[in-house]
């Protein structure tokens, strides 16, 4: 329960609203209760033969009750619910700052279907439980002492048996919430064993049909099926049992009422409208109770979702600003590595280890080696996303005590995928400068990655929209676009990762020579499959397959002594001779 | 391609489909024929229900007017007069009254539990169906869509038509029963106050389907704009690190904010609407049960209208308007399982492009001498990717096919799979083309190795055998012998009962390459197609996948996508493939003699590995 309470805190962040609408809980239900009241009071009275002529003033009464018990549900359901939204998205907020704020080895153990069904699914469980789940509470919790309290000044005996049905349904709930609980744990599981087993069989076609194990994988997933069906019969048997008894419960209270009433009015103990007003405020206790089950149904999954959503709030962050930052000054870029090294958690060796090397201010450094030898890796190490052991320097300052935000600046990174975001190409680049760029400098940047020509193809030039619901850069583009964004921050030092054979051939040339010569006054740091692209650089790191340095040097030392370096250069220019065939 | 397709659903599952569509009504009818049994209970159990829940209030009404009133009368007229007959008479009503209400509790227990039981029976058909269908469709279907969809086509959208069952037609039917036997009763009671309900029943009609309109547009600008949330959220998520990187966390926040903002907007519309809809029909029916009291409190006065049968009329108002009420909700279950239905229907009706082999047509023993004659062939309409290639494999022999990366050479083994047919030219084997093979020996006399090969969550033994009945246990341990899978295997705690976890993602590339070799010799196939793949593992892995494979291939026709020297020297035959075309073919020695294309290739992708 203390999770879901320190929750419920930031509903009261909206006191005045929230109040408010608790407020029109007790006033909607007593003048539904009025209703009932004032129609068992005329039933008596023309029991009793008196004249019908205050009928008409009846009726209007009933209408004004009615009308007050609707403006005060409107009211109530409006400004409650409305509250629990304004807490949903606040609450979404915040888990999105968190976890753009949390450091990339959070990231990279997380799945991220797991973080996305806690902003999404863990919220609104909890949304709907200190919501619409406590109005509907407070509104039994008024409704039923109340209508048992009148009904108790009328007829103590029937009004006390009236309640024996209602403690016989909590029982019973008690009995089989459990059972209902169980069930629908198994419904899930079966069914999340369904998706991944389509899921499997979908992504694994190939080889399914290479086997010819179609009609076996059909006869297990119809196994699978079955067991879900099997599940979902004895949920169905469960929910029978539960919507039984609480029809149970209702029904029998109407054969106590039929018995005791019908009784006390046979020994004239009880006029008509009273027992009127028995089976009136029968119907409506009925489904405010069944609201109450309803919400305690929830409790148990609202709990854990306020359990998973506050461990992700209490996540730590280890990535912290030092509390001496370096003194903010311009930045040179320089670097210096001296013995680095950065080991995953859990991974038996380090991705990469042993690098020392220089990089002069507007120098250049490439790192080439076979794939899985941690050349991203120690890219992200010197952008202090990942926290690499051994002495990275900028500037002459260690890396962690640069500020985040400043270090950061300082660098343009051209990521491998070259992630893009799902907008125009425009505020893509853009998404590289601090401020809005012009139209000049856009068209630039356009212009010195190449990009003119695939952007005058576009449908709305550099305002086209890219990705998701527009248009899919592929190949070349795509990293290109990622490089103009880096250099609208126009950074000290430049860092690209530079993915398979991602740039073509005959632009990775001219993009080359536009990035070395923009970057004359850059550091540039150059991660590269492809060796053509490093050739340039004041020095060459190479990485072996287990992460060791396998020889350091510039691209004609390299290339006087045999091993990897040497190897791969001759195969790939071999490559490129053969493409042009 | 793939962002288009995807803006294609979301759309789709936008727009207002209809809600009622006879044709895929009859569709659903049919599919659930197989189990009339269970619907023709469901309706013997609504009825039963419907019929006691009208008993209920006429024993009431009986009670109240007969015993009860009689003794009220006698006692009025002499208080001491002995009332015992009217109250054993009372005594019997309630002992029927007590019955009615346990047959009713035991009917609302059937009916929620064969409802769902009904439409449980009907969607596990059709999910199996439509599995069994998906089977039988070529891989061109599957490489047009993506997984998740399909994934959605045997969960969510199947589970959709379920509601359509349980809470939508049976009970809708019922509802709209229920609506005119309950109508038909009020006005047999008394007819002037049934004229009152009838004449406010339209209203309550009205606002339920006025709401039905404004909520479905309010939800569908909700549903839109949390996808749209959701999907910014994944996309910041995949993009953390540039998100980072750039120190954009604010940027990206306020723009979060922003698709929040717009998410709240659209809930608070719908927010509304439901604090309104449900006061107004709250209203509308006090002023139907006001007007019903001020109509029968005249009668009463007037004594044209007795206590008993007020009562009951009371019951019966109520209890006609819950139907009403969820007229709109039924309605909105029905349009999206229309949907769904449709969705799936659409799935049903793709046949496969390929035409199925004839079974039986060609039994024999398969020897495998596999031919290629002039075989074209492309995915996408106009754009080969293989043109006119001619070759042979003779039983027993190894044929490599080496090219650069793009030069076809994955799909000249997805043709020899049939995974799909040529556009031109004819695949034989054993001189008969591959659609006039019984499937069932065919696959059996292929083994099969992919480049990245697939696991499948389970066992290790599980994946091996795949189920199938030639892999006997002395075959499997031959295999883990051949393909020296068994040293590794023997480490792990659970040796072959160890589990698998999705794709294999625990084992390193090596070790799935080894149990991929092992699954394809655990069938001692006739013909064995490898893509070796080009994953670099240690060297002491590496020669255990060299060994390894050469037992795979030793005695087998075989076609390779080679990447290993050793399979490349081994090969009877070279097949040099180049931007789709067969340019050279012949032993690797005849191949570097004649200093073409395939000399070249070899020297920049073997030299390395042939020790420079």
């Amino acid at each position: 329960m203390k999770p879901l309470l320190r929750f419920f805190t930031r509903f009261l962040r909206h006191k005045r609203q929230l109040l408010a609408g608790f407020a029109c809980i007790p006033l909607a239900q007593l003048a539904d209760i009025g209703i009932t009241v004032v129609i068992g009071t005329a039933l008596d009275r023309l029991q009793k033969g008196e004249p019908a002529d205050f009928l008409p003033g009846l009726f209007g009464i009933i209408l004004g009750l009615s009308l007050c018990k609707g403006l005060f549900r409107y009211l109530q359901r409006w400004w409650i619910v409305a509250v629990s939204r304004y807490v949903e998205i606040e609450l979404k907020q915040e888990l999105f700052d968190k976890l753009v704020s949390l450091p990339l080895s959070f990231h990279v153990k997380s799945r991220s279907g797991d973080v996305v069904s806690r902003v999404t699914s863990d919220v609104e469980n909890i949304r709907m439980f200190l919501g619409p789940g406590v109005m509907y509470t407070l509104g039994a919790v008024v409704m039923v002492p109340a209508s048992i309290a009148l009904l108790f000044t009328h007829n103590a005996t029937l009004a006390l048996t009236m309640l024996l049905p209602l403690g016989l349904m909590a029982l019973g709930m008690k009995f089989f919430t459990p059972r209902l609980h169980t069930w629908s744990e198994a419904v899930q599981e079966s069914i999340a064993d369904l998706s991944a087993r389509a899921q499997e069989n979908f992504s694994g076609i190939r080889v399914v049909k290479g086997y010819g194990r179609e009609q076996e994988q059909a006869r297990r997933f119809e196994a699978a099926s079955a067991r879900n069906r099997a599940n979902q019969v004895e949920l169905g048997r469960a929910r029978g049992l539960t919507h039984a008894l609480t029809h149970a419960a209702n029904d029998s209270t109407f054969v106590v009422i039929l018995v005791i009433g019908g009784w006390a009015m046979i020994d004239r103990d009880l006029p008509a409208g009273q027992l009127f007003q028995f089976i009136d405020l029968t119907f409506k206790v009925f489904w405010p109770l069944i609201a109450l089950g309803w919400i305690a149904g929830m409790y148990p999954r609202a709990l854990a979702s306020a359990r998973r959503i506050e461990e992700l709030l209490n996540e730590r962050n280890p990535v912290q600003d030092p509390l001496e930052p370096r003194p903010a000054q311009p930045v040179r870029g320089e670097w210096e590595l001296s013995s680095l090294s950065y080991t995953y958690p859990g991974a038996a060796r380090p991705a990469f280890q042993g690098v020392s090397v220089r990089v002069r201010a507007g120098g250049s450094l490439g790192i080439v080696g076979p794939t899985g030898a941690g050349k991203t890796t120690l890219l992200l190490c010197l952008c202090r996303m990942l926290e690499a052991q051994g002495e990275a320097r900028l500037d002459g300052v260690a890396i962690p005590r640069w500020k985040l935000r400043e270090l950061r600046a300082a660098l343009g990174y051209v990521p491998q995928d070259s992630f893009l975001f799902s907008d125009t190409w425009r505020a893509n680049v853009e998404f590289g400068a601090d401020a809005p760029l012009g139209e000049e400098r856009i068209r630039e940047l356009a212009h010195l990655c190449a990009m003119d020509g695939e952007l005058a193809g576009f449908p709305d030039g550099i305002e086209t929209r890219i990705g998701e619901r527009g248009v899919t850069l592929s190949g070349g583009p795509r990293p290109r676009t990622a490089i103009a964004r880096a250099l609208a921050r126009d950074p000290r030092a430049l860092v690209l990762d530079d993915a398979r054979s991602a740039v073509e051939t005959e632009t990775e040339a001219r993009l080359l020579a536009t990035i070395q010569g923009q970057s004359a006054h850059r550091t540039v740091i150059l991660a590269a499959h492809r060796l053509s692209s490093v050739q340039r650089a004041d020095q060459i790191l190479v990485l072996g397959r287990d992460g060791r340095v396998e020889a350091q040097g510039t691209h004609a030392e390299l290339l006087a002594q045999p091993g990897w370096y040497r190897e791969t250069w001759q195969r790939q220019q071999a490559q490129s001779e053969l493409a042009r065939l | 391609m793939s962002a288009r397709k995807q803006q294609d659903e979301e759309e789709d599952e936008l727009v207002a489909s209809k809600a009622w569509d006879s044709a895929i009504l009859r569709r659903l009818a049919r599919e659930a024929r197989a189990h009339r049994g269970l619907f023709l209970k469901s309706f013997l159990v609504l009825a039963t229900l419907f019929a006691l829940d009208l008993a209920g209030p006429y024993v009431w009404r009986h009670a109240l007017d007969g015993p009860v009133r009689a003794a009220v009368e006698a006692r009025a007229a002499d208080p001491g007069v002995d009332t015992d007959p009217q109250v054993m008479s009372f005594l019997r009503w309630i002992g029927l009254y007590l019955f009615i209400v346990l047959c009713a509790v035991w009917m609302r227990y059937l009916e929620v539990s064969t409802l769902n039981r009904t439409g449980q029976a009907v969607v596990h058909d059709l999910r199996v169906r439509l599995f069994r269908h998906l089977q039988s469709l070529d891989l061109s279907f599957f490489d047009r869509r993506p997984t998740g969809s399909l994934v959605t086509r045997v969960t969510s959208d199947v589970e959709n038509l379920n509601e359509m069952f349980t809470s939508g037609l049976i009970t809708l039917a019922f509802d709209a029963l229920k609506v005119v036997v309950l109508l038909a009763l009020l006005y047999a009671l008394e007819w002037r106050l049934a004229l009152v309900v009838t004449l406010g029943t339209p209203f309550l009609i009205l606002v339920s389907m006025v709401f039905r309109g404004g909520a479905r547009s309010a939800h569908r600008k909700v549903r839109a704009r949390l996808s749209r949330l959701n999907g910014y959220l994944q996309e910041v998520l995949q993009g953390m690190r540039v998100v980072q990187l750039f120190g954009r966390e604010e940027r990206v926040s306020q723009r979060f904010g922003a698709h929040l903002a717009g998410y709240l907007q659209a809930n608070l519309r719908t927010i509304f609407l439901f604090a309104l809809f449900f006061p107004v029909i709250d209203f509308v029916v006090s002023a139907i049960q006001g007007s019903t009291l001020w109509v029968g409190g005249l009668e009463i006065a007037g004594a044209s209208l007795s206590y008993g049968e007020f009562v009951q009329f009371w019951f019966y108002l109520a209890m006609l308007v819950s139907p009403i009420r969820e007229l709109g909700e039924r309605y909105n279950v029905l349009q999206s399982a229309f949907a769904s239905a449709e969705r799936i229907f659409d799935v049903l009706d793709t046949q496969p492009k390929l035409l199925p082999a004839q079974t039986g047509t060609s039994a024999q023993p398969i020897r495998g001498h596999i031919r290629f004659e002039a075989v074209s062939f492309g995915y996408l309409d106009g754009l080969e990717v293989v043109r006119d290639i001619s070759f042979e494999i003779r039983p027993g022999e190894t044929v490599a096919i080496v090219g650069a990366t793009g030069a076809g050479k994955s799909t000249l083994i997805n043709l020899l799979l049939r995974y799909y047919d040529p556009t031109r030219g004819r695949v034989l084997l054993d001189g008969l083309p591959l659609a006039a093979h019984d499937p069932e020996s065919l696959r059996r006399s292929i083994g099969l190795v992919l480049q990245e090969d697939f696991l499948f969550a389970g066992t290790i033994r599980e994946n091996l055998v795949m189920e199938r009945a030639e892999v006997t246990p002395e075959r499997l341990t031959r295999a883990l012998e051949a393909s020296h899978a068994r040293e590794w295997i023997e480490t792990l705690p659970g040796q072959l009962e160890e589990s698998v976890v999705e794709r294999g993602a625990s084992f390193s590339t090596g070790q799935r390459q080894l149990l991929a070799i092992a699954r394809a010799l655990a069938g001692d196939p006739r013909i064995v197609i490898l893509d070796e793949a080009t994953s670099s593992v240690d060297s002491n892995t590496e020669a255990r996948i060299e060994e390894a494979t050469r037992e795979l291939l030793r005695g087998r026709s075989a076609l390779v996508v080679a990447h290993r020297l050793s399979t490349v020297r081994r090969a009877d035959r070279i097949l040099v493939l180049h931007k789709g075309q067969l340019r050279e073919q012949g032993t690797h020695a005849q191949l570097l003699e004649q200093d073409g294309i395939y000399a070249r290739l070899y020297r920049l992708q073997f030299a390395e590995a042939a020790g420079g």
